[in-house]
């Protein structure tokens, strides 16, 4: 029941960061989604993810967003169509019904495939099975921080 | 899974819609909410959490880059055309 509630409120709040015309209001809303799904997470015993998704996604990509929005200060330079956020509750309703009818077929067709319940505790499966996924972690960080310094870089002279 | 249906939905009806660039990143952003939630949501019915966290962990990272390397290409767009209209952007030459 608890964690119904939980995900119709990261729903909702999903649905707000998405229509809400305010971008600084969006943002916010963006980031209670967050910590809606950060719960969620603790509930179902994932609690390093959980921690991450409170102060990675629902910290630092609302500060990125916020920031952005502040340094770009045109939210009423663009105006969205009044009809997409009055067709939304009509496609998002059809949405649900078929969902409702065709996720439960669907999903029992999915072939499932048997992996070994790891031994040991999370550090030891983070560390010992997915090393690899460290090491691709680390190249990603690099490669978000070289493109967000080539992107920042100052114009010389000569280029302009 | 219906919710995570329902979070890719809203997040692909916000990209589809939008002309904000800022807000059709949001949209991006809602979609990852529900791939991170199917991560974990399939890992605890299969009772294999463990491997489902350090993914999850993982596509946070990725997602945080990715995060942070189109904001600033939103910012450049910004300084450029003077304006997050992504209907603006089919006026660029070269």
């Amino acid at each position: 029941m608890i964690q119904t509630l939980l995900l119709t409120a990261l729903v909702i709040f999903s649905i707000l960061a998405v229509l809400l015309r305010d971008l600084l209001k969006a943002a916010i809303s963006l980031a209670i989604a967050s910590i809606f799904l950060a719960i969620i997470f603790f509930r179902m015993n994932a609690t390093y993810a959980g921690v991450f998704e409170i102060s990675v996604v629902a910290g630092l990509i609302t500060v990125l967003f916020v920031s952005t929005i502040a340094l770009t200060k045109s939210d009423g330079d663009v105006r969205e169509s009044k009809v997409v956020s009055i067709l939304f509750p009509i496609f998002f309703v059809l949405f649900i019904i078929i969902d409702i009818f065709v996720m439960k077929t669907l999903l029992n067709r999915l072939m499932v495939v048997r992996y070994p319940a790891p031994t040991g505790n999370f550090g030891q499966v983070l560390w010992g099975q997915r090393t690899l996924d460290l090491v691709g972690q680390i190249g990603v960080i690099f490669a978000g921080v070289f493109a967000v310094i080539a992107l920042f870089r100052k114009r010389d002279k000569k280029d302009e | 899974m219906g919710f995570v249906a329902a979070l890719i939905f809203i997040g692909i009806y916000c990209l589809l819609t939008m002309r904000n660039l800022i807000k059709l990143f949001i949209g991006v952003e809602v979609i990852a909410k529900g791939v991170s939630l199917a991560l974990i949501a399939s890992g605890f019915e299969r009772n294999n959490i463990y491997i489902a966290q350090s993914l999850t962990i993982t596509f946070i990272v990725v997602e945080v880059s990715v995060v942070a390397t189109a904001l600033a290409i939103i910012i450049n767009i910004y300084r450029h055309t003077k304006s997050l209209d992504i209907r603006k952007l089919t006026r660029l030459k070269g």
